[in-house]
This record gives C-alpha cells, sequence and structure tokens, in this order.
C-alpha cells in the first residue's frame, strides 16, 4: 500500500465537523492569551490556584485537545486509510465538549467545587469515551497498520487514564477521599495529560506530516519505535508508583526512560528533517521547528524537577507548564495549523478549479510576512516570560504576555482569512 | 472470427470485450491495461505472437477469444504451431566466439515498467550497432515482434530465458540493401502511432503544487498528445479530478519515491 502522501483522501470526513474543531480552538488559544495578559498577577506562587488551574484548562481542553480532536479526525482517516466510524458522533461529541470545557473552567475560576465541578468532568469523561469509542470502532477496520495507528492507539489509553484521574480529582475537591496527596495525583494527571495523550499523539503525528510536508523520505523509523515502547514502559511504571509512598527508586527508572524516548522521538525528527528533499522551511516548518526545540528544553527542565527539590524555587513548575503548553505545543500547533488548514481550505475551494482558472498558492492564501512576525513575537514572548516568571518581573511578565496575545491575534487573523475564502 | 493472423490492435478494436479475456488468461496480458502499450504494441503483435510472449497456449487462447465473441467456427489451427519451442536451444556458433566487449547490453524493462514503449530505443540502438556487434536486449517477456521486424534489417536472434528474464541476442547475418533497408524504416515509422509528449517532474513540489501543475498543463493533452508525470508517489487525489475533465492516467512504480504517472485524454 502506498504512504499517504496528502492530508486529504477519498476517506477524509465532511470539511465543516473538522472546521469547527479548529475555530473553537483557535479561538480558545485568543482567549488563553487575553486571560494571561489580564490575570499575569495571578501568575505567579503556588501552581495549586484557582486561577492557574482554570487557565490550564483553556490551554489544555479548549486550545490543544480541541485542535487535537479535529486533526485526528482529519488525519486518522488518511494516515490509516479508513472512514470514520461515525461522523455524527464526532458532531455530537464537539458540543458536549464546549459545554464541559467551559463548565469546568468556570468551575476552577471561580472555585466552585461540588455538583457542577463533577457533572462538568462527567461531561468530559464522556466525550473522552465518545471519542475513544469512535476511533477504537475505527481502528478494526484498519488494514494496514503503521507506526502512526501504534501511537495513536497508546494515545487513547492514556487520555481515558487522564480523564478518569481528572474525575477523581475534581470530585476529591468537594468531598476529599483520596488517601495520597492530591497533588501527586495531579501531577499523575498532568504527565500522563502531556505525554501520554498529547505527546503520542504529536509524535505519531509527526512520523507523517513532517515527511509529508518537507518531501523527506528514505529515513528508517527504528527510533520512532523505541521512543514508542520507552516512553509508554515509563508511563506505565510511573502510573504504577504513584499509588504508593515510598517510590524513589522505581523514580529513578521510569523517569529517564520517558525522557529518553522523548529523546529518541527528537533524533527521529531531526532524521526526517535531514532527508528533506524541501531545504528550505516556510513559516509552519519554522514554527514547528523550533517546536521541537522547545521539546527538548521542556524536558531537561522536567527532568531537572524530578530529580531536585525544587520547593523553594517555586515558581518552577509554572515555568515548566509554561515551556510546555507555549513553547513545544503552541509553537507545534501554530506551525502544523499553518500547513493543515491551508491545504483542507484549499482543497476544499479551488482544487477542482485547477486549470479552469486562477487558483491561490497555498502561501498566498494567509498574510506570510504578518505570520512571520507572529513566529518572532512569540519567540521574544517565550523566553521573556521565562525571564520574568523566574526573576518575578512584573513589567516584563505584562510585555511579554501582551506579545503572546498579539502573536495570537496574528495566528487568528491568518487563519480566519483562511477560512473566510 | 479471431485466427492466429490476426492483429491484437484489430480484434481488440473490432471486440473489445477480449482484452478481459487476454488479462483473464494471463497475467503477462495485464499490461495491455495501460493504454499507451497496447496501442504500440498491439498493432504489431498478432494472436499467435502474443501466445508466445505469455507464454500460453496458442489453440486454448484462441478457443477462449473466439467464446468471447460468440464465433461458432470451429478452431482450425495446426496443432504443431501450439507445441512449436519458441524459445531456441542452441547457442549459435556467432555468438559464442562473440567478443564480450562487442556485445551490447540493453535493458528495456524500466521502459517497460515506466509505461512506454521501448520500441524506437531499440532500434535506434541497432541503428548504432557496427556490423561485427550484438545486441543483447533484457526483457521481461519475449519480444517477438521485435523478430520479424529486425529480421528485415538483417538480424538474426537467440533468446535464452533465465527465471522471469529475457535475454535475446540480435546479430547480424547477412547484409541488406541499402535501399530495401530505408523502404523499411519508413514503413516502421508508419505503423507506430506517434505522439507528442509532454513531462512534467513534479518531484520537489509539496502538495497541492504536483495536481496544480499537472491540471494546469492538461489541456495540452489531446489525441496525439501524452503528458508523462514524474512524481514522488501516486497521485491518488489527481485520479478523480482527471476523470472529470475527461483524461485517465496509469501509474508505474519505478522504484521507491519514484512513480511515472502517464496522462490521457480519454477517448
Amino acid at each position: 500500500m502506498s504512504e499517504p502522501t496528502s492530508i486529504v483522501s477519498a476517506y477524509s470526513p465532511p470539511f465543516r465537523i473538522v472546521s469547527k474543531y479548529f475555530i473553537a480552538a483557535i479561538s480558545s488559544f485568543v482567549l488563553l492569551n487575553l486571560f494571561l495578559l489580564l490575570n499575569h498577577s495571578f501568575i505567579a506562587g503556588h501552581h495549586f490556584s484557582p486561577k492557574i488551574l482554570a487557565i490550564t484548562h483553556i490551554a489544555t481542553l479548549g486550545w490543544v485537545t480541541m485542535i487535537i480532536f479535529g486533526a485526528l479526525f482529519q488525519l486518522i482517516p488518511v494516515v490509516l486509510e479508513v472512514k470514520l466510524f461515525s461522523e455524527t458522533l464526532a458532531e455530537i461529541q464537539f458540543w458536549i465538549y464546549i459545554v464541559g470545557a467551559i463548565g469546568l473552567v468556570y468551575c476552577f475560576w471561580t472555585f466552585t467545587t461540588g455538583m457542577y465541578m463533577d457533572i462538568s468532568a462527567i461531561l468530559l469523561n464522556l466525550v473522552m469515551y465518545i471519542f475513544s469509542f469512535n476511533i477504537i470502532m475505527t481502528f478494526t477496520r484498519v488494514k494496514n497498520w503503521n507506526i502512526t495507528g501504534l501511537y495513536l492507539g497508546g494515545a487513547i489509553f492514556y487520555l481515558i487514564v487522564t480523564a478518569i484521574a481528572g474525575l477523581l480529582l475534581a470530585i476529591n475537591l468537594g468531598t476529599p477521599y483520596i488517601k495520597i496527596d492530591h497533588l501527586q495525583y495531579l501531577s499523575l494527571h498532568a504527565h500522563v495529560a502531556i505525554i501520554g495523550w498529547v505527546s503520542m499523539v504529536i509524535m505519531g503525528v509527526t512520523y507523517k506530516l513532517i515527511p509529508m510536508f518537507t518531501l523527506s523520505h528514505g529515513f528508517k523509523l527504528t527510533f520512532a519505535k523505541w521512543a514508542f515502547w520507552l516512553i509508554n514502559i515509563g508511563l506505565l511504571g510511573i502510573n504504577t508508583i504513584f499509588h504508593y509512598k515510598d517510590t524513589t527508586f522505581l523514580y529513578y527508572v521510569f523517569i529517564p526512560m520517558i525522557a529518553l524516548g522523548i529523546l529518541f522521538f527528537l533524533i527521529q525528527v531531526y532524521m526526517i528533517f535531514q532527508k528533506r528533499m524541501r531545504r528550505k522551511l516556510d513559516i509552519g516548518l519554522k514554527f514547528s521547528s523550533y517546536a521541537y526545540l522547545m521539546l527538548a528544553l521542556t524536558t531537561i527542565l522536567g527532568s531537572f524537577i524530578a530529580f531536585v527539590d525544587y520547593e523553594n524555587i517555586t515558581n518552577l513548575t509554572i515555568i515548566y507548564g509554561y515551556m510546555i503548553i507555549f513553547g513545544y505545543l503552541s509553537m507545534l500547533i501554530v506551525g502544523q495549523m499553518y500547513k493543515v488548514v491551508p491545504f483542507l481550505v484549499w482543497y476544499h475551494k479551488y482544487s477542482s478549479k485547477v486549470g479552469l482558472e486562477k487558483v491561490p498558492l497555498l502561501k498566498e492564501m494567509f498574510n506570510e510576512k504578518i505570520a512571520l512576525y507572529g513566529f518572532y513575537f512569540m519567540m521574544t514572548a517565550l523566553f521573556g516570560s521565562l525571564f520574568s516568571l523566574t526573576f518575578r518581573n512584573e513589567i516584563g511578565l505584562v510585555i511579554s504576555f501582551s506579545l503572546m496575545f498579539l502573536s495570537s491575534l496574528i495566528f487568528s487573523f491568518n487563519m480566519v482569512t483562511i477560512f473566510k475564502r | 472470427m479471431i485466427t492466429k493472423d490476426t492483429k491484437i490492435s484489430k480484434m481488440l478494436a473490432q471486440y473489445p470485450q477480449t482484452l478481459e479475456v487476454l488479462i483473464n488468461y494471463s497475467p503477462n496480458f495485464s499490461k495491455l491495461n495501460n493504454k499507451i502499450l497496447r496501442k504500440t504494441l498491439a498493432s504489431r503483435v498478432n494472436v499467435e505472437q502474443a501466445a508466445g510472449i505469455a507464454g500460453v497456449n496458442l489453440i486454448l487462447l484462441l478457443n477462449e477469444l473466439n467464446k468471447s465473441i460468440n464465433s461458432d467456427d470451429a478452431v482450425t489451427v495446426d496443432q504443431g504451431i501450439a507445441e512449436e519451442e519458441m524459445i531456441n536451444t542452441d547457442k549459435p556458433e556467432i555468438l559464442k566466439n562473440a567478443n564480450p566487449e562487442k556485445i551490447q547490453k540493453f535493458d528495456v524493462r524500466p521502459i517497460i515498467d515506466s509505461g512506454k514503449d521501448p520500441f524506437l530505443e531499440i532500434m535506434a540502438k541497432i541503428k548504432s550497432l557496427d556490423a561485427d556487434e550484438v545486441l543483447h536486449l533484457i526483457n521481461s517477456f519475449e519480444p517477438i515482434p521485435l523478430y520479424s521486424v529486425l529480421e528485415k534489417k538483417g538480424y538474426d536472434h537467440w533468446t535464452e530465458k533465465e527465471g522471469n528474464v529475457y535475454n535475446v541476442f540480435f546479430f547480424k547475418t547477412a547484409d541488406v540493401d541499402e535501399q530495401q533497408k530505408e523502404e523499411i524504416e519508413t514503413q516502421q515509422a508508419e505503423d507506430v502511432e506517434y505522439e507528442n509528449m509532454i513531462e512534467l517532474d513534479v518531484r520537489q513540489l509539496v502538495p497541492p503544487e504536483p495536481m496544480m501543475k499537472i491540471l494546469e498543463n492538461i489541456s495540452k493533452v489531446d489525441d496525439k498528445t501524452v503528458m508523462i508525470v514524474h512524481h514522488h508517489r501516486e497521485p491518488m487525489m489527481l485520479y478523480p479530478k482527471l476523470e472529470e475533465r475527461g483524461y485517465k492516467a496509469v501509474t508505474n512504480k519505478i522504484e521507491d519515491n519514484y512513480y511515472k504517472v502517464v496522462i490521457t485524454k480519454k477517448r
């Protein structure tokens, strides 16, 4: 079977389903940055505070996971050569998800524990079950498995673990029952979400999209396979030992496994970039390649946090979280969206007119120049925020958050331009 | 009724259903699915030669073909022809004694695989040979039509089969008078349907640019013109677009990440 070499195929779902997720996610990204800017004074101290929890969930649910849902509905059929099990479920899921996500963020913001928070968490769980059911049913029809399918299978598993852990945490806030430290459980929830769910998806999809966008071939996927097993064994190990109290030794085994797995992933990405036929990196690939560098930095920071008693550097967890959400995830998503969305819209609107009338090139679909400014703003904001958080510099933080907000506005302006075509 | 002397092209034009019979009969005929190959190869080959090329029994094939066109006529082909050994066994003296440096190797399989007819290239090669040189042709099927063409040019042949590979040696036996030679060449030129060819290399382009480039140039493809696209993949999404506009494509994988797409206008 030939390699999928385009993000559209005969199996693709209707464009309206995917675009709905993308538009909701892009709106969340702007909102996220606006909230950060307006509430910059709360972004300090211990990470376990209502405002930070609310903002984090705008990022993870509204922005990151929303984009992933839309992207996977588009990409799974292409990569695994199957039709989605149910497009209706993909549609229904969206609306429950919106209600659940807004509900949860509101409850965190006002710190309304109890029934409303629990209901939101239950709705979100429901969404994750619907999604997983839909994807697993889709998987049953797959004839040609590949490495991406393997990663996505893993991702689904961790999505469910994340959702259940999140629900238990939400209930625990209202009626405490967890015997072990709530924060230890929170760390489990966060790491399973970021490494298990989000990163598994990102890694699996990277192996397909980056070669596609850079015209790279002739590389072996050996590192990708090793990365998968290292990260999975590490994560499962951490999941197990988190339930016990004295876990220092195993900690020293599993954390390095995960870090090594991420390193292997990055080596694989490097190999793919090395073999590319298109030497020049356009704006989408520029964002993406820097995102992979940020992942490397974030992994180093994460490994450091895991082994060092950092309690006296209070902002360190916030810095770590900021690096994950903005340095790694947002840069990558923005980069990939600059590749995926123009193509989808182009295919949808123009592909049948080529040769008959004048149609735009992909890079003419949006303003590439301001996108480049968006890139520099985001990089500046990223390092500015890290600096300001480390040295507790309020003015620096306001400037950095403003730049990040500006960058998100440029991104959404470009995306709206594309969608309105 | 179809006889051993019926030209394949004529047969296919008159009874299109026979294409399916041929393809079902032997996978070796599946190359006929490719319109370009069909047009160029089939016009030179009769049923007897085709059976030889595919290595199938002529009488049984004729039976099948005639059945498909409901011909009641009995098939009366000399049994001897069907059993005739197509491949010579004794290596001719002239080849045994040939200086290895005088043997020109020419592997036409990549050309066939890319959906093109190597006929013109073989003829060019023959033309460039010195009188004492031998052409060693390597192919995936026995090029029976060539034998008679080259015979007229004074070349004899000797063929040996190694697995799925046919090694055919053409060597000069007698001089042909120059004028006669020219006559043959003009006749050959008329036999082959010459077509204009547009070549596009889209291997350095990222989607959707290959599709754009192909569709922007598609209007130049007409009954006499064929488009050959060098592609890094099989353009699955292009096919429906071509279909919509009355074109069809055949893609051949040459190697990993190199595909040749032959696009023609539908008739």
